[in-house]
């Protein structure tokens, strides 16, 4: 059984919660937020009847309570009865002291253990071993004997959660990190002179841990955490893309009559991510509409399936791919911009629409496939958004899917923006560092993703998403 | 007046049974002085009343405390202030 951290966001961070046994460190910054966090979670854990030991290194147990209070918890109802609050520090008041290397933890540990026993705790927090540890000269020999700290009290089944101060930057991981099952950070930013805070789950075992940042902000009314990443609101199984994971990512698949513009930026190749589909798409018998240009076109797609060793051939044959040529590939890129175009965007559409009917008649759905970037470039603003526009209605209206690609950084932005605000799904696949990524920042089932890892097949499918 | 030592010890304390048995040696040569030996596995509620953390931990009769093991020259110079207290 877990334990609820008392807010729902963290608990989908954690993997459902606190495990009973496991030890995981809150670390951040000073200022952060971790001593609040941890009161919110005990307050939490409370809420649940779940007994709570919360050591405090630092603050007196009555300054802590009002402290509480400044946060619209009380913590009075529970005192010395589900929960106890105790300070523990090396150094109490009027004493001094002589510390040499040779020392364990045991003293602390069977005063902790007997406060667990005596309320029956289920959930330890301990604010802060930073301070905690600094009160020792031989700090080393406290944080290796911390070790069995840990240990001692884990193996009682109870949670234990440690918070840790961290410095701005880091560049090891503190033993800390090494010892717990568990790292929740948090840190805030400066940005627009705006303070703002922000939680990650770096290092959970037994499970995934989540690969993205958070926002978070404290308030009276507990602590919001306001997620990156959304997950898929409804599960959609008419339309899959034939990249598994991209489907799942997308709650499904892609909903029919949806207009996806996949934006690349000028070095990633989109092809393998492009006859993936493709192929997906002629496999489960559907009509299929290129509106080829000097990238996208008949003899680099059969080459490129050559290459994967897929005869794409039969397809050809039988009808179910057309090609609409806008340009004449006989005459060179510098030729076809000065001729414009050999197709007028009426003509595009209408040819298009005929041809969707024509599919349409044989109960064949269609998917339609363009490179946009050249066109953006050729035909003028208002003539290229026409053309957009009016290609989507079709899409829309026929039920079908239009895949549209588009180099984002060979366009201005204001158009980009129209093309955004017309796609139903935007999807963005690019390089950095010799890596790519696809991330979906727009989609009208609801599921946006963080940049995945790509990772490229010599066979199809060509690509694989990993995370 | 007899003044009081105190020593916390714990079973997995591996440097407490030379240091008690340094201990008792020294205050065997002060007849004001008494020590007491706490083991906190059997008390915790002492270690609880004198806020003990480390182990082992000796408590002088002017709150100072020592923690950690360490040679009997160590502890006896820590001592030596309560030593002479009682030759005069």
């Amino acid at each position: 059984m877990t334990i609820s951290t008392g807010i729902e966001e963290l608990d989908n961070m954690i993997d459902g919660g606190l495990r009973p046994g496991f030890c995981y460190a809150i670390k951040g910054t000073a200022g952060a937020g971790k001593t609040v966090l941890s009161l919110f979670i005990t307050m939490g854990a409370l809420k649940q009847e779940i007994p709570v030991l919360f050591i405090s290194t630092e603050v007196d147990p009555d300054k802590l309570v009002d402290y509480v209070e400044s946060f619209g918890m009380n913590f009075k109802p529970y005192i010395d009865k589900t929960l106890l609050v105790e300070k523990m520090s090396l150094k109490p008041a009027g004493t001094s002291l002589v510390q040499t290397d040779k020392f364990d933890l045991s003293g602390i540990i069977a005063r902790v253990k007997k406060k667990i026993q005596d309320i029956g705790a289920k959930l330890v927090v301990f604010d802060s071993i930073s301070a905690f540890f600094a009160e020792f000269q031989y700090e080393k020999t406290a944080r290796s004997s911390f070790i069995d700290f840990i240990r001692e009290i884990t193996n009682e089944g109870c949670t234990l959660i440690l918070t840790a101060e961290s410095q701005v930057t880091e560049e090891y991981a503190t033993l800390e990190e090494f010892l717990v099952d568990g790292v929740i950070k948090i840190r805030s930013e400066l940005k627009n002179n705006q303070l703002i805070k922000r939680i990650s789950v770096p290092k959970l075992r037994s499970a995934q841990p989540t690969h993205f940042e958070n926002r978070f902000i404290i308030s009276k009314e507990g602590i919001t955490i306001f997620r990156s990443e959304q997950p898929p609101i409804s599960l959609i199984r008419e339309e899959t893309t034939g990249i598994l994971r991209l489907d799942e990512l997308l709650g499904g698949g892609i909903p029919k009559g949806s207009v996806v513009l996949i934006e690349i930026d000028g070095e990633t190749n989109y092809f393998p991510l492009f006859l993936t589909t493709l192929n997906h798409h002629l496999e489960e018998g559907k009509g299929v509409i290129i509106h080829s240009n000097v990238h996208m076109h008949s003899a680099r797609i059969v080459e490129e399936f050559k290459r994967a060793e897929k005869d794409i051939l039969p397809h050809l044959n039988e009808g179910n791919v057309v090609f609409i040529d806008k340009y004449n590939r006989s005459v060179t890129a510098v030729e076809a911009r000065e001729m414009s175009q050999l197709m007028t965007t009426d003509d595009m559409i209408s040819v298009t629409v005929e041809l969707m009917e024509a599919f349409r008649k044989g109960k064949q759905s269609v998917v339609l496939y363009g490179d946009l970037t050249d066109d953006a470039n050729i035909l003028t603003e208002s003539d290229f958004l026409r053309y957009f526009a009016l290609q989507s209605f079709n899409v829309k209206e026929r039920g079908s899917i239009a895949y549209s690609f588009l180099n984002f950084n060979a366009i201005s932005r204001e158009i980009l923006a129209r093309l955004r605000t017309t796609a139903d799904i935007i999807i963005r696949f690019s390089r950095v560092d010799y890596n790519h990524y696809i991330e979906c920042v727009k989609s009208s089932t609801g599921a946006t993703f963080l940049p995945k890892i790509v990772k490229f097949n010599d066979k199809l499918p060509l690509i694989d998403i990993i995370g | 007046m007899e003044l009081k030592i105190m020593f916390f010890t714990s079973p997995t304390c591996s440097w407490c049974p030379y240091i008690e048995g340094v201990l008792k040696h020294i205050i065997s040569e002060a007849s004001h002085l008494e020590l007491e030996v706490i083991n906190i596995a059997d008390d915790v509620s002492k270690a609880e009343e004198f806020d003990i953390v480390a182990i082992p931990t000796i408590i002088l009769p002017n709150n100072q405390r020592i923690i950690g093991g360490a040679d009997e020259a160590f502890i006896r110079e820590q001592l030596q202030f309560f030593m002479t207290m009682g030759q005069n």
